[in-house]
């Protein structure tokens, strides 16, 4: 059949509007489809790039942070004279107050045998201040380090921390694999160079 | 309500209320839920250890009589000169080219740290054999690599960061070594045979620091000189017979430390400088009065010292320790043969020139050394500074150019820097600017601290496991 009405511009609008109804919803369907059945990210820090610069205990919307102090036993040397857990030059090697370097006491030294000590985080008073891994990194092996604990993270859109650190050592990563702790994850070259 | 009433209950209840607030505040105890961080509280116990019994030098075993012989001898910590520098005529590479430097041999070693002497021809390395649990010390052809002898003696040690730290010190006649748990031996260099031994922990009382014993022995003559820290600070003892000739007290009860004992001369007067936990001292090196304290002081106290003492021309004595504590300079001044000391500088690990384990170079008016992990932007950088001022740099090797914890060598106007998974690097020797001529890996490396030895142009090296011999002459 032959069309009679000539194709005006009320048609193409109408047209129009109908088609980018149907992009428009196509997209939303799409992209709802894609959330509910693709991987979920989660913000974490690379250990091998931060530097303990302190401030995943300032900025994190958390009080305390969500950045906890971690420790990879398999890499300690568990010393005596541990950098983590003493502050520099401390008087004594000690439990006392005076000789320790986290300000919240979240470390716990245990003696096992001559020379050997144990180094146990508790999380509840850790606060991700980072200087035991300043020390520990400095001094030691490089067995703590920080991590973002997915229990207690908000995984905002923006992380806070992610957006002020100095050394970019925070990045998305697939919430299949959340974590990046030492002894497991091996520091890449690419990170190596920089 | 009658008035008076109310306005007793308008003013009584607040005043009830406010007197027992307060009452509350005064007798709570606002720190009732804070632990006491106390001392012992990782229930360390007194180890009550039986200290098994040590035969020093009890065996020996030789594997081949072969006679050899070199030009150039390394025969102790930090070479003949004790600064680290070789001063042979040997022309050394400046490029390792595609294929790396010559490997001349590889030996397996037990975990350490233990750098090698060579004399005429031979390596000695003090070394800790784990499988049969004995603290042994190796003699190898340096041609070949071939082991001539050894001497051994039973020793259970824990891993501690490796075991073996000191470097024998060797001359003509004799070898002394020092082990992890400071049992002194010494030896006939010809025949290997035991002349005597000392155990610094059943005679001085001594303390073995962190990690073992560090500190290199040093043949002065026909004299051991050796720090034992405890009952005496330092002693010598005749280096044939074994007896102890002179004892410096020990009355600030300072400790033995990672650092070895610095001859030096200043106004006229051998000394020995030593720089102990607890303090740095000056014992006088020669005459009837041998060792007899010149000068201290205890200004310089750190729980971790390993760098040896840098002793200036101009009396100026350079100090470093690690874990935190930073360096300090001091100024020796002499009147009518009374010494003194004054505190030029005293400044943390970020604010100038520092070290952590290894012994800084001086050379021609200039030092130079590695920065340690916790000197801020210039961390694990080989830096110069003008003696002048310590907290200035005059160049540094920058960002692209870090090492770590591993020796440096001056040769032939340039500088051989190890880091800590055995890449070599050449720079050429310059007081104004970081020359970089070439880097090889030379293996895969761990904790590559162990100081280097370099005699007729063979450079001997190590990782914590593995030593190496490679050819540097061009």
């Amino acid at each position: 059949m032959e069309r009679t009405k000539p194709y005006n511009r009320r048609d193409f609008l109408d047209g129009g509007m109908r088609m980018s109804l149907a992009l428009g919803l196509g997209g939303v369907g799409g992209l709802l489809l894609s959330n509910s059945t693709g991987e979920d990210w989660v913000w974490q820090i690379d250990p091998f790039k931060c530097t303990q610069c302190g401030r995943c205990a300032d900025e994190c919307v958390l009080t305390p942070s969500a950045v906890k102090c971690v420790h990879a036993f398999d890499l300690c040397g568990y010393c005596d004279l541990c950098g983590g857990f003493f502050l520099p030059d401390a008087n004594d090697l000690n439990t006392g107050a005076e000789n320790q370097l986290c300000p919240t006491s979240a470390i716990e030294r245990k003696y096992i045998e001559e020379p050997y000590f144990e180094y146990v985080v508790n999380e509840e008073l850790c606060i991700g201040c980072s200087k035991c891994v300043k020390g520990c990194s400095s001094f030691g092996n490089g067995s703590l380090h920080l991590q973002i604990k997915h229990d207690l993270c908000k995984n905002c859109n923006v992380c806070a921390i992610a957006r002020l650190c100095p050394s970019d050592a925070i990045a998305r990563l697939p919430a299949s694999e959340p974590y990046l702790v030492k002894g497991d994850f091996i520091e890449s070259e690419s990170t190596r160079s920089e | 309500m009658p008035a008076r009433n109310k306005y007793v209950l308008l003013f009584m209840l607040p005043l009830i209320a406010i007197t027992s607030l307060s009452f509350w505040w005064l007798i709570r105890d606002p720190t009732q839920q804070f632990e006491l961080r106390q001392p012992d509280m990782d229930g360390r116990k007194n180890s009550g250890i039986v200290r098994e019994k040590i035969n020093i030098g009890e065996f020996f075993e030789r594997f081949s009589d072969k006679t050899v012989s070199s030009t150039e001898n390394w025969p102790r910590f930090r070479g003949i000169d004790f600064d680290n520098i070789c001063k042979s005529e040997i022309k050394l590479i400046d490029r390792f080219g595609p294929s790396g430097p010559k490997i001349v041999w590889t030996k397996d070693l037990g975990e350490g740290h233990a750098g090698p002497a060579i004399y005429q021809g031979a390596v000695y390395v003090l070394d800790y054999d784990e499988e049969e649990k004995a603290e042994m010390l190796r003699c190898f052809e340096l041609k070949t690599g071939n082991e001539l002898w050894r001497r051994w003696y039973g020793l259970n040690l824990k891993r501690n960061h490796g075991m073996s730290r000191t470097i024998p010190a060797v001359d003509e006649k004799y070898i002394l070594t020092l082990g992890p748990t400071s049992q002194v031996m010494c030896l006939d260099r010809v025949s290997g045979n035991l002349l005597w031994s000392l155990d610094f922990t059943t005679e001085y009382g001594t303390e073995i620091p962190f990690w073992y014993t560090g500190q290199c022995p040093l043949l002065d003559g026909e004299e051991a000189v050796l720090a034992p820290g405890g009952k005496a600070l330092l002693i010598g003892v005749d280096a044939q017979s074994g007896e102890v000739i002179w004892e410096t007290p020990n009355e600030m009860g300072w400790k033995m430390s990672h650092s070895s004992i610095m001859p030096f001369v200043f106004a006229g007067i051998k000394m020995y400088v030593y720089s102990a936990i607890g303090g740095v001292v000056g014992v006088r090196a020669e005459g009837t009065r041998k060792g007899e304290i010149l000068w201290q002081t205890n200004e310089w106290k750190h729980q971790v010292v390993a760098p040896s003492p840098v002793c200036l021309p101009d009396g100026k004595i350079f100090l470093a320790a690690g874990y935190g504590a930073g360096s300090m300079v001091i100024q020796l001044n002499e009147n009518n043969g009374s010494f003194s000391v004054d505190i030029l500088a005293e400044y943390e690990t970020k604010d100038g020139l520092s070290s952590e384990q290894q012994t800084p170079i001086y050379h021609d008016g200039y030092i130079y050394s590695v920065l340690p992990k916790d000197a801020g932007p210039l961390r694990n950088q080989f830096v110069c500074v003008d003696p002048q001022n310590f907290n200035q740099f005059v160049w540094s090797s920058g960002q692209a150019d870090r090492f770590g914890l591993g020796p440096y060598i001056l040769a032939d106007d340039k500088f051989f820097i190890l880091d800590d998974q055995a890449v070599l690097t050449i720079a050429q020797v310059s007081n104004n600017r970081y020359i970089p001529l070439d880097q090889y890996k030379l293996f895969d490396g761990h904790d590559s601290w162990g100081p280097f030895a370099l005699a007729d142009g063979l450079l001997i090296l190590r990782d914590s496991k593995k030593m190496m011999c490679i050819d540097l002459r061009t």
